[in-house]
């Protein structure tokens, strides 16, 4: 107990300067397995420190604290403890120590899910995030966790508001895998299929050495996303995929493939059989709602195939060749997709006729400008960007090994002293 | 003493841009082909010594003299001789003969230096050339480059008869000049001052020096509006009489303007603009993908554990 009391008072003294919270730093890590060897014992201390100007010696003490698994009661009372420890602690007193905030907050969410209730986790996870992160550049192990919750509590907003930034750094590849995944459901979810294809394509075009499960499931969310928004789907997957991932993808999601060779050929009722026939791998994947917006998705792909045949059409001929039941129901999709933007028409409701008509931008107005100023400011720094990463790639002492390899062996005609392989 | 007066011959002088560029470049080339910096390095100073600095460089000029026209057409170089003071007098006689035989009508109307001013000295080379032609004019380029200065550093001397203290002198009077083109000379000076690179064929280079031009027209446009503009401040402050004559000239310039506000304009200046930043768009994502390819190509050859052993294919 003494060396508990000694231990709180260490902290309350020391966390002012810098200097001192190093110090006290040293100190706690010392005191480590003390603290959790009397982990029932450290809640009423926590009441005594003030998670603000504490924040280093209350998450040591709340980690002590979590270390042991909880049951509900504890529970109930430690997430208060915890969501306003992150809401108020000092983002750089924390970063000091990095694993340990991860771990109580993985811990909180564990206590939030126990609980069943996940929408208590998604605010204080989001801060938690903003706080642990070097800038907004910089993705944590934080930021899975905090989309998995948004998902488990159906905020899909506050989970697109994370997703908009870009990520430049990237702390553990599992990380980038979970963000990417979850981040794409969560697109799904809220209909930004752009988003979530983009999302989805970088799981399953990450760098990785082995196939991993999580790559095989955005995949198949992949490949139906990619018929919803695209209207096709290409079973080549770019150079930069990793070649574990290029060869094996493929044989675990076979049902998928066939659905979108079924889909290309155009015909609903085929499309639609398939469905039937297949629906428990579907179900079972729980994909099977994504599906059926896929199949739904095929009208709209076929009437934007009209509007590269015809000039004008009665919303009769529409309904016949998409195989719609009505002109009504073919009204009715037409003006959504009117509405959304991804055809440009005019209904005559006198005598049932669409007219399709071109793209009416005409890149004259000021607003275009602006767009596309703001479009070459953002590639102009993706541009440095690359440039540094590329140089940072070319002096990789890796790289420069097996590019010397390589080059030994062919150049037959130049006989310059290349050593065989760069020791570095 | 070289005076600034104005000469009061009433002949009207005509440059050819060639006789200019003929000057600057004998002096350039003269000034790179010396081996050693020369000693008297500040020649900058008008020095009242007779020997002239080291980095002047002499020559000759010709041309036609039409009732009051005096037209400069050419020039050729030629060498300063220290001990005597005066120009090499055979060398330019047989350079007269040629130049005669190729261009008839051509006669040497007088010579040319390098140098911030006249001096004393120069004023003996003009009386030797005065046998020739009894008129010479002196024609002074100034090779310091100057960056503020907006006009060209090159002045016109005439000899007149003035009588100072009562001797009369000859003294070099300023004369105004303008400058005189052939259609040839306009093409090759244009292309002197945008320096295009050899390969100038190529779309690319056309675009970047034609933008690069227009971009420097409207920097300079910019910047005289602005001392306008600053100017009509004060005036409107009270700092500066008001000129009533240049508030006229600014408020008819004022006029010209809407002419181009009008609607056809704004959709085809907005449509050109745009072309341009897409042009630009296009060619910074073309970077980028080089970039980015290059980049992967050098990952997968690092890191992909099964690269293809491929690479180039035995003849």
């Amino acid at each position: 107990m003494n060396s508990l009391e000694g231990v709180v008072v260490q902290i309350q003294g020391l966390s002012s300067s810098a200097g001192d919270i190093s110090r006290l730093h040293v100190i706690l890590k010392q005191a480590e397995e003390s603290l959790r060897s009397e982990s029932t014992r450290l809640s009423p201390i926590l009441n005594q420190l003030d998670p603000s100007n504490h924040s280093l010696g209350y998450l040591y003490i709340l980690e002590a604290c979590t270390s042991a698994p909880v049951s509900k009661e504890q529970a109930a009372m430690l997430v208060p403890y915890i969501a306003r420890f992150i809401s108020y602690c000092a983002p750089e007193q924390i970063r000091l120590a990095p694993e340990k905030f991860i771990a109580v907050c993985k811990r909180f969410k564990d206590q939030v899910m126990l609980l069943g209730t996940p929408m208590r986790g998604v605010a204080p996870l989001q801060a938690a995030v903003r706080k642990l992160q070097n800038s907004s550049e910089h993705l944590t192990t934080l930021h899975p966790e905090f989309l998995l919750l948004c998902l488990l509590a159906k905020c899909y907003k506050t989970g697109l508001s994370i997703l908009e930034e870009d990520i430049f750094e990237v702390d553990q590849p599992r990380d980038l895998f979970l963000y990417c995944y979850y981040g794409g459901m969560i697109c799904i979810g809220q209909k930004h299929f752009r988003k979530a294809l983009e999302l989805l394509h970088n799981v399953v075009t990450a760098p990785m050495s082995s196939i991993n499960a999580i790559a095989v499931e955005a995949y198949k969310k992949y490949i139906l996303v990619s018929l919803i928004h695209n209207g096709q789907f290409s079973t080549s997957l770019p150079k930069y995929t990793s070649s574990a991932a290029q060869r094996n993808l493929k044989n675990h999601c076979q049902p998928y493939i066939e659905l979108a060779n079924s889909y290309s050929t155009g015909k609903i009722a085929e499309l639609e059989q398939y469905v039937r026939t297949n629906g428990e791998k579907f179900e079972s994947d729980n994909n099977l709602g994504l599906v059926k917006q896929a199949v739904s998705s095929m009208y709209k792909r076929n009437i934007q195939r009209l509007t590269q045949t015809y000039l004008t059409l009665s919303l009769q001929d529409i309904a016949n060749t998409v195989q719609l039941n009505s002109p009504k129901e073919a009204e009715m999709h037409v003006l959504q997709m009117i509405q959304d933007g991804e055809i440009f028409a005019t209904i005559n409701q006198k005598d049932g006729m669409v007219r399709f008509l071109e793209d009416p931008e005409q890149y004259k107005s000021c607003e275009m400008i602006e767009r596309i100023d703001s479009s070459i400011q953002r590639i102009m720094s993706l541009s440095r960007k690359l440039t540094t990463m590329e140089e940072q790639m070319s002096c990789d002492p890796q790289y420069l090994a097996k590019a010397g390899r390589e080059r030994q062996r062919f150049d037959f005609d130049d006989f310059d002293t290349v050593p065989q392989k760069f020791n570095i | 003493m070289a005076s600034s007066s104005t000469s009061s011959s009433g002949l009207t002088f005509k440059l050819h841009p060639l006789v200019i560029v003929n000057i600057s470049d004998h002096y350039t080339r003269v000034k790179s082909q010396m081996q050693q910096p020369s000693s008297n390095s500040n020649s900058n100073s008008s020095s009242n010594s007779n020997s002239n600095s080291n980095d002047s460089v002499y020559g000759c000029v010709i041309g036609v003299q039409r009732g009051r026209t005096v037209e400069i057409f050419n020039s050729f170089e030629l060498l300063y001789d220290e001990s005597t003071h005066s120009l090499d007098r055979t060398f330019l006689e047989k350079k007269q003969e040629l130049y005669k035989k190729v261009f008839p009508h051509f006669y040497i109307l007088g010579w040319y230096s390098t140098g911030t001013d006249a001096h004393e000295s120069d004023m003996l080379i003009h009386k030797a050339l005065m046998d020739i032609n009894e008129s010479p004019v002196y024609v002074l380029l100034n090779p310091s480059i100057n960056h503020a200065q907006k006009d060209l550093p090159v002045t016109i001397y005439e000899s007149e008869m003035h009588v100072i203290d009562g001797n009369p002198q000859l003294i070099f009077v300023r004369s105004s000049y303008t400058i005189e083109t052939v259609e040839a000379e306009r093409i090759s000076v244009d292309h002197v001052a945008h320096l295009k690179p050899s390969d100038g064929g190529s779309a690319a280079t056309q675009l970047a020096a034609h933008l690069t031009g227009i971009h420097s027209a409207i920097k300079m446009l910019n910047s005289r509006i602005r001392v306008l503009h600053h100017y009509l401040l004060a005036m409107q402050k009270g700092d500066i009489p008001c000129e009533n004559a240049l508030l006229r000239q600014v408020s008819s310039l004022l006029r010209r303007l809407p002419a181009i506000e009008s609607e056809k304009f704004q959709d085809d200046f907005l449509m050109e603009y745009n072309d341009t930043l897409l042009i630009t768009y296009l060619a910074m994502f073309t970077n980028c993908s080089s970039t980015m390819n290059e980049l992967v190509d050098k990952f997968n050859t690092a890191y992909d554990r099964h690269s293809r052993r491929g690479g180039r294919t035995a003849f």
